[in-house]
């Protein structure tokens, strides 16, 4: 993986000590709370409901053993002995105070990491593919171009105080694991018939409170490009997008309000002024940057079939390794190799995507043991090693059992993608951690799990959606109506090639309901698929009626949410 | 006279950072003009340059209107030629749309600023970004407005030489604001991206 140079490093300590002095001016009162705001932000410290809550970058969601254990230490020395795992490639802290937030970012610093623009009106942390490098589907590795544009947008001073925060997605897959249509900016790298790496560029695509899917506004632009266009784009956004209202202030809005052909015309027109400007990429900083991600020393290993891979358990283990199998390992690109996703999602404990100090250090150990010491977390709050030797995997499976991280349910119902919620986030109209927790204890039987086979089912506390809720199969939105917690279903949200945002299906439940209201429109699916249909492609075919009216069923509420109206 | 009530900010100091030079404070000329027109004035308002203060930004819009009026233009013209008008843009003027204006001040004006509304607005660093970059502007760029001690170096990076801070911002932290980093990862108007020498 990418290792630091001296600029890197530099930059990095010299943020530490800009940050030290704002607290510290913060601290002695010359720096106001609303003036310290985006300061902080933009150095991804929040204030909560309890504390403050620190969101420490992952870049594109590669880091090492080495780094898991300072933040393994950060959660022990600064935290309660956990961290949580974010559906953006972030990991945060949620009970640090403001006057130890300079030491651990000078922790942090020592390991190569940082908490630069993961918060604020910015170009937030670049996300990318979790199996970038390894993915059996991959076209292009998209791991240059994600470093590239992390130094590029890093301390970026024109783009400072955008309108509203900005997000970065980039892919290099067949199929789609970042939710590229969902972020501000979507860039899909390929090979054009030339063999040169271009780019698609996608634009408006969000969530929040106006989900929208991004438009395409340029295609095969040659990589080297990218910084000068990119500008083109922010710039455009930063002069144009709205500022009046902060619902309305997502470069989305603009591209809407423009329509994307209009603002992909202004964006090619301020871009013919810049595009043969030094900005852009050179080959030479291709080659300092391509050289950290080659591939690891892979030995020469034959495949192994299914059955040999099944036979490394005993006969009483078998099933359940090979479940773990199904769910949990994918496809590599280099023969004997396979990727392991370690599950953050155990059923009815705390949060989903929270790993306790303990469980991190261990995490590290199975890295350095079994994948060369690299990990990646993904979007949907798991771990994954990503270069584990197949018959090395059911060793791996009982170390993984031991710390609870080999539940096999990656990308069942329980898999829940979830935002901290109102237990923690100042920003939250409704809890998201006690639905999830009671989620999955209702649905806590693995076979029916596997039965059901694929389902995303997400949890937002608020319209900010950082639970992506718009895009789960099943959609959990916390709202707040007369100061009481409500929740509103979506349903036929999707990620990947086919990514669409879900629609809400009427008025909203109590929390209590809500196992009950899953429960019933599980049990539509069961009723009503064919043969391996799965419950999005069901959910396609026989539209939302069926579901609709099985969630209400039971409604004992309904009157009254009704009355209660829809959420703003 | 309408000073009072239709200037916006009279600093003593304002804080110069020359491309290649060391940040300091020097004595402020320059009053900053809202463009507030009072009745009674000559002149479209402008306030009086011969009694008053000598140095008097003006609103770029303000500015747009005498030139297209043509009544006071020749007037305004002189006094810019004179060194004592220079114009200052608003967070919301769109400087491309009148390119040929500013291609023309370019001859005429001794200082130009834009003015942030409030710190967290950064429409004034795309403004100076393309004075900088697209008209080729190689006079002094002043921030003004509300311009705070955590502005100050990405407004130095993408084209500012001057900062009217706000009254209430302790000028000695800000001087120490220019030397905090010593690499960077993009091209400024200041600096190119740090490279690793082989």
């Amino acid at each position: 993986m990418y290792k630091y140079d001296h600029i890197d490093q530099t930059l990095v300590n010299q943020r530490v000590a800009q940050f030290r002095d704002q607290v510290a001016r913060r601290l002695n009162g010359s720096l106001k709370e609303e003036e310290f705001r985006p300061l902080r932000l933009q150095n991804g410290l929040y204030h909560q409901r309890h504390a403050y809550m620190l969101r420490v970058a992952i870049p594109y969601g590669l880091f090492n053993s080495q780094q898991l254990r300072t933040m393994a230490l950060i959660a022990e020395k600064y935290d309660r002995g956990y961290g949580h795992f974010t559906t953006r490639q972030n990991i945060q802290y949620n009970w640090v105070t403001l006057e130890d937030t300079p030491d651990i970012l000078a922790e942090l610093a020592k390991v190569e990491m940082h908490a630069i623009q993961t918060s604020g009106n910015c170009i937030r942390n670049i996300t990318s593919d979790a199996f970038a490098g390894v993915a059996g589907d991959e076209y292009v590795d998209p791991r240059p171009v994600c470093e590239l544009l992390r130094q590029w947008s890093t301390l970026h001073p024109e783009f400072a105080h955008l309108p509203r925060k900005f997000k970065f997605a980039i892919n290099g897959a067949k199929e789609d694991r970042t939710i590229l249509l969902c972020h501000d900016v979507g860039i899909e790298l390929k090979k054009d018939s030339q063999g040169e790496l271009v780019a698609d560029i996608y634009a408006g695509g969000g969530m929040g409170r106006t989900p929208i899917l991004g438009s395409l506004i340029k295609q095969a632009l040659p990589w080297q490009l990218l910084p000068s266009y990119l500008t083109a784009l922010l710039r455009v956004y930063n002069r144009f997008g709205r500022r009046d209202n902060l619902y309305k202030a997502r470069i989305k809005i603009l591209v809407k309000a423009l329509g994307p052909e209009e603002f992909a015309r202004q964006v090619e027109g301020e871009w013919l002024h810049i595009k043969n400007g030094d900005d852009n990429f050179t080959q030479a900083e291709w080659n300092r940057v391509a050289k950290h991600f080659t591939k690891p020393v892979y030995k020469s290993l034959s495949k192994l079939s299914h059955e040999a891979l099944i036979n490394l358990a005993s006969e009483t283990d078998k099933t359940a390794f090979s479940r773990w199998l199904e769910r949990n390992v994918k496809d590599h690109q280099v023969p004997g190799y396979a990727s392991v996703i370690l599950s953050l999602k155990p059923h009815g404990t705390v949060a989903p995507g929270d790993a306790t100090t303990a469980q991190m250090r261990a995490i590290a150990d199975l890295a350095d043991q079994y994948s060369f010491g690299e990990l990646r977390a993904t979007h949907e709050q798991n771990l994954v090693l990503a270069d584990v030797e197949q018959a090395r995997l059911h060793e791996l499976w009982q170390e993984a059992k031991k710390q609870k991280v080999a539940l096999p349910n990656v990308g069942l119902l329980t898999d829940i993608i979830a935002c901290p919620g109102g237990d923690f986030c100042s920003l939250a109209n409704a809890k998201s951690l006690p639905i999830a927790k009671a989620i999955q204890e209702r649905f806590d039987d693995l076979d029916y799990l596997f039965d059901l086979g694929d389902i995303s089912l997400n949890i937002s506390g608020c319209i900010n959606s950082c639970g992506h809720h718009h895009v789960g199969n099943i959609g959990v939105l916390g709202v707040d109506k007369d100061g009481e917690e409500w929740y509103q279903i979506t349903l036929g949200g999707e990620q990947g090639n086919d990514a669409a945002i879900g629609k809400v299906i009427g008025p909203s439940f109590y929390a209590d309901e809500i196992p009950d209201v899953i429960t019933n429109v599980i049990n539509t699916y069961v009723k009503e698929r064919t043969e391996d249909e799965s419950f999005i492609s069901a959910y396609r075919r026989l539209g939302v009626t069926p579901f609709k009216d099985a969630a209400y069923k039971n409604a004992k509420k309904k009157e009254k949410a009704a009355s209660a109206g829809e959420a703003s | 006279m309408s000073l009072t009530t239709n200037i916006i900010a009279a600093h003593d100091q304002v804080l110069h950072f020359p491309k290649d030079g060391k940040p300091s404070l020097a004595p402020n000329e320059w009053l900053i003009w809202s463009g507030d027109q009072d009745k009674s004035e000559d002149e479209g308002g402008l306030p009086d340059l011969e009694h008053g203060a000598h140095k008097v930004l003006v609103p770029f819009t303000w500015w747009l209107s005498q030139i297209n009026s043509h009544h006071h233009e020749a007037d305004i013209q002189a006094k810019a030629k004179n060194g004592q008008i220079g114009v200052w843009f608003a967070a919301d003027d769109d400087i491309l749309k009148h390119a040929d204006v500013i291609e023309a001040g370019k001859k005429v004006w001794s200082l130009v600023a834009a003015h942030f509304p409030i710190f967290r607005d950064g429409r004034s660093f795309s403004t100076t970004a393309l004075l900088r970059n697209r008209f080729a502007w190689q006079g002094e760029i002043r921030a003004i407005g509300d311009v705070l001690i955590d502005q100050l170096l990405q407004g130095a990076r993408v084209g500012f030489d001057s900062f009217a801070l706000r009254p209430d911002q302790n000028l000695d932290v800000a001087l120490k604001q220019f030397d905090l980093y010593t690499v960077t990862t993009q091209n400024s108007w200041r600096d190119k991206r740090s490279t690793v020498s082989a």
